[in-house]
Order: structure tokens, then sequence, then C-alpha cells
């Protein structure tokens, strides 16, 4: 029990003293994330949306070459970033290329890299998401808006991707609390997330373990919280399960009462008038 | 929609020497119709005959393999044809309704008039609420698809297909996946529309449907049209051995 009033003092020392920084570390945690997040989605569904371009027989050979180069690319990209450490990116694009470029390129700023390296890694996973996404909407639902005459791009943002976007609403989730634990990397490259407060913090101070409780709790706050909401978000886009009628249903009958013009079975006929002026 | 005029000079769909093959399959082989303004007709046959197939190959869901679908002289099949736009005057209903599961039922017969036809919102407002009244379904503007029946649900279908002012309207087995019991409200709605002038094809197995509002019946077999003719003469007085059968089956069922 010792252990505990110890660990709760030092806590609450640290608290006391390093409080804002580590709340300042969490907005930028946070920030980063969510925008990495929403930034990486896009880039995912850019991506869903030119890899289920129907390609037809009778198209024209340069639409189906531009197809087919952008969707070697995509799997390159796709493939790449899925299959790389986030950190080694972040290396890459920070310290390689201005190696590469002998210092012509090279971002100066961390907030621009950090928000650049998770969209794309995002993007590469939200992209698989997406593709999944839109592939479990019903191909009826395709037929249905072409069938009215839309092409593929009014199809795709009026009809087919709201109910992807539902289906991989669970999957967005799951991106952004991985980003909110994943932007820890960040401090190769001196980005100062809440993470990298705490190796500060504990650098400082040497109550190393008393700040790690620290980061876990608060980690912890910030993906419960995220958790909630992304619920509720879900909830949200279920709609109302209930709906207002205008008025009364003329048109409707009960089994067996349709007959089409003249009928031979007289008792049918007698429902079905009864029925109709009977509204 | 007024009056069935006496134009049949010149049809608004003919399809000519239309073929179509999956694979080694061969679904259609050389069919040749014409549909004429006004005209109801009525494609019936066995499963596999592929009846629902030269449907979606008439509004070009399916592409054809050869020959040609020609509306109002003009041959659809061309690589040069913008297929969206043909598809906003060739209106259809799906035996599965395929209704916009993310939007209302208003929104349905919304959507495609401001998207695709580019009407103001109160233009489409009141057009949609014309043909939702039409179909009696304009007390449930606010509902959902899967908040409907499956008569309901093909009933917003036919409102949505209208409200984009189709010249021809196609049904694909429009009343199949319904309960029996919510067959007659969505036959009565398309027997309506018949009357009052609306072009349609339309593949079914209700044989009364096709006996009493059609203006032509075509019976498909093998993927050829194997008889052809006034819905008095097809089912009165069919000429060929496979049509006799495949009618008396209907009546013995």
């Amino acid at each position: 029990m010792n252990r505990f009033t110890v660990l709760g003092s030092d806590i609450a020392s640290l608290w006391a003293k390093y409080g804002g920084m580590y709340l300042g570390g969490m907005r930028r945690t946070l920030i980063l994330a969510l925008i990495g997040t929403a930034i990486g989605c896009l880039i995912g569904f850019i991506c869903g949306i030119l890899q289920t371009i129907p390609v037809n027989k009778n198209d024209n050979i340069v639409k189906k070459i531009v197809l087919g180069i952008i969707r070697v690319i995509l799997r390159i990209y796709i493939e790449v970033f899925r299959g790389t450490p986030m950190i080694l990116q972040a290396v890459f694009v920070f310290y390689g290329l201005p190696y590469f470029t002998n210092n012509i390129l090279r971002f100066s700023d961390k907030w621009l890299v950090s928000i650049i390296v998770v969209s794309i890694n995002t993007g590469a996973y939200m992209a698989e998401s997406v593709r999944g996404g839109i592939i479990s909407v019903d191909p009826g639902q395709t037929e249905g808006a072409m069938a009215i005459g839309m092409n593929h791009f009014q199809t795709m943002t009026s009809v087919v991707m709201p109910q992807a976007i539902r289906n991989i609403m669970p999957q967005i989730g799951n991106n952004f609390i991985i980003n909110v634990k994943d932007t820890s990397v960040m401090f190769i490259i001196g980005f100062s997330d809440f993470f990298a407060i705490h190796k500060s913090v504990s650098g400082a101070t040497f109550l190393y373990f008393p700040s790690a409780t620290v980061e876990m709790a608060g980690y912890l706050c910030m993906t419960l919280i995220s958790s909630l909401i992304l619920r509720w978000v879900e909830k949200k886009m279920e709609g109302s399960s209930d709906y207002e009628l205008v008025a009364a249903d003329s048109l409707t009958m009960t089994a067996g009462t349709y007959n089409i013009s003249k009928p031979k079975d007289t008792q049918n006929n007698d429902v079905k008038t009864i029925d109709r002026e009977g509204r | 929609m007024d009056e069935k005029i006496e134009n049949r000079t010149e049809p608004i769909i003919s399809v000519r020497h239309l073929s179509k093959s999956f694979g080694k399959h061969e679904v259609l082989k050389d069919i040749d119709f014409d549909v004429f303004k006004g005209d109801v007709t009525s494609i019936i046959g066995a499963s596999g005959s592929g009846k629902s197939t030269l449907l979606r190959c008439i509004n070009l869901l399916e592409t054809p393999t050869s020959g040609s679908v020609i509306f109002h002289k003009e041959d659809m099949t061309a690589k040069s044809v913008n297929a969206p736009k043909y598809r906003s005057h060739v209106g259809m209903v799906f035996q599965q309704f395929n209704l916009f599961n993310n939007m209302t039922v208003l929104d349905n017969c919304l959507v495609g008039q401001t998207k695709v036809l580019h009407k103001s919102a109160q233009e489409a407002q009141e057009n949609a609420m014309k043909y939702l009244t039409h179909v009696g379904m304009a007390q449930y503007i606010n509902a959902r698809p899967r908040q409907l029946s499956g008569g309901q649900k093909q009933r917003v279908a036919i409102a949505r297909a209208l409200a984009m002012g189709p010249e021809v309207l196609l049904f694909d087995e429009p009343t199949s996946a319904l309960d029996p019991e919510m067959v007659g409200e969505v036959l009565d709605v398309m027997n309506t529309l018949a009357k009052e002038g609306m072009t349609m094809i339309v593949v079914t197995h209700e044989m009364m449907f096709a006996r009493e509002v059609s203006t032509q019946v075509v019976y498909m077999n093998d993927g050829v049209i194997c008889e052809q003719g006034p819905p008095q003469q097809l089912f009165e007085n069919p000429q060929k051995q496979e049509t006799k059968e495949f009618l008396a089956r209907y009546r013995r069922g």
C-alpha cells in the first residue's frame, strides 16, 4: 500500500508542476491524430473511388491505360506505407529528403512533417477499408442510380459513399484511436506530443515511473472519450428508427382483393369496391 | 402522357439483331422487336430464358455483345453515346426495388431530378409529390426504405422512375420479390399508368396482367423470341408448340 501512496504523491507533485505541459502535449497529440485521420480518410476515399472505377470492354484504350497505371501506383503506395513502420517513414521524410536532395528539399516545420506522415500512413490503411466498404454496398444501389441516369461520380457521391462511410465508420474510429497512440513515434523528429513531454519531464525530475503512469492514464482517457464520441456518431448516422406519416394510405389492399379489369369472380370485386370507397 | 397517339410509323425503341453472351453462354440470340409510343409490351417466358437480360440490354445496364438498341433513330450501342443521359429517358423498376437506402422516400424521388436533370429544388419537390401521390405513397415521404413493406418500396421505386419524366418505363419482374398480398397494389399502379398511355416494357410472370393490360406480348424461350403478338392472339390462339406448353403449365399451376 505504501508504494501507492508514494506514487500518488509523486504524481500529484508532477502534475502540480508540469500539468500544463502534459495538457499541452495531449492537445497536440489529439490535434495531430484528428488532422492526420481526417486527411488520411480523404486520401483513402480518393484511392478507394479510383480503385473501384468500372472498366468496360467498350471503353477506349486511353482510359484503360490511365486506369491501369493509376491502379499500379495505388497498389505500390498502399503496400509500401502499410508495410513499413511509421517511425521510419517520419525519419525518411524529415531527414531523408534533405539527405537525397542536398538540403534543397527539406521541411523545417515539424507539425507539417508529422501531419504528412500520419496522413499518408492512415491513407494507406483507409484505402483498403474504403474499397471494402464500397464493395460491401449492394450492387443494386449502383444499378438503381445508373438507371436514373447518374454517372459514376454522381453514383459514388450521392448513393454509394454515404452507405460505404456508414459501413466503415468503425474502421475510421479504429484508425483514429491507433493514431492517438501511434503519433507518439513523432518524438523521433522532435515533435513535442504527449509522449515527448514524458521524455522531457522524466529527464528533468527522474520520476520516470510516476510520469509513465500519468501518460498511461492520459492516453487511456483520450482513447476512451474518443470511443464514446465515435459510438455516438455511429448511432446518429443510423438515423431515426421512427418516421411520421403524413396522411392515410389509400392504395394498400389486403390479400386476394386485386382484380384488373373485368373480374369473373364477383365476390372479389365486392371486396375491392368496399376497399376503394371506404377509405 | 396524353391519349395514345396512333403514330405507328416510328418506334421509340427498336431492338435489332441483339445478342448477348456471358462467356461462352449465349443468353440472347438475334432479338428483334419494336416498341411504339403508348405500347405496353409484356415479355413472358420461363426463368433463364433471357427476359431480364434483354431488358437490361435495352437500357445498357448490360452491354450487348452484338446488335443494336435504337432509341428515336439513334443507335445507343454506339461508342459515342452518353449512356447515363440515355438512361435518364428510360426509367427502370427493379425486382429488388433498389431504393437508395441512405435517403428518405422523398429524397429518393428528388436526387435524380436535381443531380441529373438539374431541376430547381422546388420544382423537383412538386414533381416528386405529384408522383408519390399518384402511387399512394405521399404520406410516407419521411420514411426510409427499410421501414417500408415490399409493395410500398416498389411503389416508391415507380414514383422515383416517373419523376424523371421517362419516355419509356422498363419493369424487371416488379412483383416477383413481393409477398402475394402486396402484388395487387403494385399491379394496380402499373395498370393505371398503362391506361394513362405510359409506354412500358414489362418482364413479368403475372399472366393476368400480361393478358389484360398489354398491347403486345413477347414470349421468349431459350434466348430467342419464340412468338409475339397481341395478347388475345398469343393467349387464346398460340401458334407455336412451345408457347402452348408454356401457357398450359401456367394454367395448371
